[in-house]
């Protein structure tokens, strides 16, 4: 096991340095973002490759982490934030996402929307019964809703009160934007996925890519945690080509008069998506793809498999 | 409770969607275009017509150099090389044809029963231009651009512009350019005065040959300019079809006129001489420069569509309608299928033009047009590219990526065009007066 | 002249018909994929468009209509 250093420049948060390992042909960089455990597997590449390349996932990591948190004081996001009600500018990248945002508010009729992060003050899913006030709730939605926030493609206006959270997009984002560098990189080194003589997987916390199988051409092995125990994998699932990502999450719940109210909220109601599975696992092209695709089936609620079944080139595990 | 009408609609933009976001959609247009790079796209032409006629050979090389913000930089020079002959205008006749080579130094022989081509044909021409286009804020873009060619005789400037208008988020864009450029020509022996006899050197001296010679031309260059005027709309269609409507007008002011294609002057008299070429006083044939209008208002209509199948194959095809104040107009016909074969492609393309001949065309003038040297025409050529015609060609062209921003190709054309017109009177009449032009053009491209 | 006219009037006609049909025709943002592909520009290749334009303008008696006329050279 050996620690990969990195700049102060290229660790602004101040993590833990990424450390490499070897397991079996294997070799596994391990380090800590967007409050999960990532990790990225090499197969078919040496150490001081793997070295090379896991410093730049860790720092692409990062820097998305940092441009993106909702939690840290001097971001862009906390800009915006700082100043609701004017413009504030904003970089290609960021103005890709909301696009992407908006047209995910779009196409979901208005359940998919970045602003609706506010509702969380009114639930806390911690297993009890305890359901917030439908005045509290009204007060809320007030301060939700896409269509009034403004932007363009070098500016954004934020209206008062109201809050911007791309954490439901920026995990699986992270998690193909780190892939495609990699592959940049070793396309850069003249190394192509055509000759088979590599793979490399990223997983954050579950949400993952591969660049295809690895050499030796079997698959790789991902375990699908059971929603209603968590931990243990119930389900392997051999996954060779693009991305894999599951919405939902077991433990967070409210139970109430026998009914179960699950974490996906509506923003236009403020109430739980009704009868939305626990758990949604997508496999896609992409693991951003996946991530949406699994998103909206949970926002279909009790037709999310119906939801599911009308797409082409995905598979996908619901748990109910 | 659904969401919305069509799942299945919604997975597929939100693919598309993802895909947009994380910049992996057109990984082949990302790679070329980026900011600070010259793309370079090179290729050489080789181009040959059956029967000893013209052949050239044609490099190119277009140099982009791309800035941030979609603006960029566009070089481009072309060289060519021509060798060979070309129809003079004269008709073939039983009898040996004797004619002046253009410069008034030498002449050349035509056997019985040949198409009278000047063999005297070669060229060299060179050209560069340069285009700068940019963004105008959000709605507009521009690009303005400078022409420059010369050839040995001929030498020509321009400057152009085009305004764009986006609409409709960017599924329409209005397009209004405007072009101007300036030619003057000055060809190997000065510039015939029209309907002038071509001076002959048989039965006389020299002396007295450089004096008709002479007689029969009025300085040395002339020039002409030319006004392109472009209205179009590109209108998206929906995700896999693009289309484009064009309208332009073209005005030519100027000496328009062929400095070196003549005309036979024919017997109509009837008799044993019905349809031979009429002998001048001095014994020998006569044959005419020609003349063409020094004004030319075109008016062109140009239609395009492009989709892409499910399969991924391209297919292309085009219409173009033409008229113009000459009392030329033209129908062209145009299609190209593209089949995608992961790293190369391969291009089938054909291509019909019809086009009907001008109001002065002729393939000869009679004795009685002629009039004895004061003709009763104004304006009369029997260049074939002004009579009636039909042309077809048949190409193919293979493609293959060697890597993302490098691409080799290779494209081979074929081209046949028939003529048709008046088939001539008396001995004219069993004389072959349009042959086919067939050509056949080669050329090898690299992109990198 | 009369045809000129005529000319005129189907060229407004076709312009109008461009644009009213604009109104149903078009794609999103995110939608324009398949017409970023470098194969689906409407002048793929500029340099064969060039060369192609520059034999057939030496070889018939119209020219133009994609882009502008041409001229710049002694072959017609």
């Amino acid at each position: 096991m050996q620690t990969l250093s990195l700049t102060q420049a290229d660790n602004p948060l101040n993590r833990p340095e990424p450390v490499l390992l070897t397991q079996g042909v294997l070799r596994v960089v391990r380090f800590q973002a967007m409050a999960s455990p990532c990790e990225v597997l090499f197969a078919g590449l040496d150490d001081e490759q793997v070295g090379v390349l896991g410093r730049l996932a860790a720092r692409e990591t990062w820097r998305i982490e940092r441009a993106l948190s909702r939690y840290l004081p001097d971001n862009p996001i906390a800009r915006i934030h700082a100043g609701r009600g004017q413009r504030i500018a904003i970089d290609p990248e960021l103005f890709r996402l909301l696009s992407y945002a908006d047209q995910c508010y779009q196409m979901s009729g208005g359940r998919f929307d970045v602003t609706s992060g506010v509702l969380r003050h009114a639930w806390r899913f911690d297993g009890s019964d305890r359901l917030p006030e439908q005045a509290l709730i009204n007060s809320l939605l007030t301060r939700v809703g896409w269509l009034r926030v403004q932007y363009g493609e070098d500016w954004i206006l934020l209206p008062d009160g109201m809050e911007l959270d791309l954490g439901g997009i920026g995990k699986e984002y992270a998690v193909d934007r780190v892939l495609l560098l990699l592959l940049h990189q070793l396309q850069q080194w003249g190394k192509t996925l055509a000759e088979g003589q590599f793979g490399v997987l990223v997983n954050f916390g579950g949400d993952l890519v591969c660049s295809g199988p690895p050499p030796d051409g079997q698959a790789w092995h991902v375990g699908i945690e059971d929603a209603r125990r968590g931990e243990v994998a119930i389900q392997t699932l051999s996954h060779r080509h693009g991305g894999l990502a599951t919405s939902g999450d077991a433990r967070r719940y409210l139970v109430r008069d026998g009914k179960r109210y699950g974490h996906i909220l509506d923003p236009r109601t403020g109430w739980p998506v009704e009868q939305a599975p626990r758990s949604v696992t997508v496999a896609a092209a992409t693991c951003t793809l996946a991530g949406m695709m699994a998103t909206f089936a949970m926002l279909h609620g009790a037709e999310a498999e119906v939801f599911l079944q009308a797409q082409k080139n995905i598979q996908y595990w619901i748990q109910r | 409770m659904q969401l919305i009408n069509d799942k299945r609609e919604i997975g597929l933009a939100l693919t598309a969607a993802t895909l947009t976001l994380l910049g992996v959609n057109a990984p082949l247009a990302e790679a070329k275009g980026k900011a600070g790079e010259w793309d370079i796209d090179t290729a050489v032409l080789f181009y040959s017509e059956t029967d000893g006629r013209v052949s050239a050979v044609e490099p190119v090389a277009e140099f982009t150099r791309n800035y941030d913000d979609d603006r960029k930089l566009t070089l481009k020079a072309v060289a060519d090389a021509l060798t060979g002959a070309s129809p003079s205008g004269a008709t073939p006749s039983d009898q040996a044809q004797t004619f002046t080579r253009p410069s008034g130094k030498g002449d050349y022989t035509v056997s019985a029963n040949e198409n009278p081509l000047d063999n005297s044909f070669h060229d060299t021409r060179g050209a560069l231009s340069a285009t700068w286009s940019s963004p105008l804020g959000d709605d507009y873009a521009y690009s303005v651009g400078a022409y420059g060619s010369g050839e040995y005789d001929y030498m020509s400037l321009g400057l152009n512009g085009t305004i764009s208008r986006y609409l409709n988020n960017k599924n329409t864009t209005l397009n209004a350019g405007l072009s101007v450029s300036a030619d003057s020509i000055s060809p190997e022996g000065g510039i015939p005065v029209a309907f002038s006899r071509m001076a002959l050197r048989a039965n006389k001296t020299e002396e007295a040959f450089q004096t008709e010679f002479d007689a029969s031309r009025q300085g040395s260059s002339d020039n002409k300019t030319l006004i392109d005027v472009l209205l179009g709309v590109t209108q998206v269609v929906n995700r896999s079809t693009i289309m484009q409507f064009n309208y332009s007008l073209s005005m030519a002011d100027g000496y328009m006129t062929d400095p070196f294609k003549i005309l036979s002057v024919i017997d109509d008299t009837p008799g044993a001489g019905l349809g031979t070429n009429a002998i001048g006083a001095d014994g020998n044939a006569i044959y005419v420069y020609e003349n063409r209008p020094d004004s030319r208002m075109k008016h062109a209509l140009y239609w395009q569509t492009r989709h892409m199948l499910d399969n991924g194959d391209v297919i292309d095809g085009s219409y173009r309608f033409m008229i113009d104040d000459w009392g030329i107009s033209s129908h062209t016909v145009d299609v190209h299928y593209r089949y995608m074969m992961g790293k190369s492609y391969l291009e089938p393309h054909a291509r019909v033009y019809l086009q009907s001949e001008a109001d002065f065309y002729t393939r000869y003038l009679t004795t009685t047009e002629y009039n004895g040297g004061t003709p009763t025409v104004t304006e009369a050529t029997a260049d074939y590219r002004l009579g009636e015609m039909l042309s077809g060609t048949l190409g193919l062209k293979w493609g293959y990526h060697l890597t993302e921003d490098h691409e080799v190709s290779v494209r081979g054309e074929y081209m046949k065009q028939t003529s048709t017109g008046d088939e001539g009177i008396g001995a004219l009449a069993t004389q072959g007066l349009y042959p086919d032009t067939d050509a056949f053009w080669l050329q090898l491209g690299y992109t990198f | 002249m009369k045809i000129r006219q005529m000319l005129k009037n189907g060229c407004i006609l076709v312009v109008l018909v461009g644009l009213t049909a604009c109104s149903e025709w078009g794609v999103k943002p995110w939608e324009r994929d398949v017409l970023a592909k470098p194969e689906m520009q409407l002048i793929v290749s500029p340099i064969d468009a060039g060369l192609d334009d520059h034999i057939y303008f030496s070889k018939e008696g119209s020219s133009g209509g994609r882009s502008f006329g041409g001229g710049g050279c002694g072959c017609n």
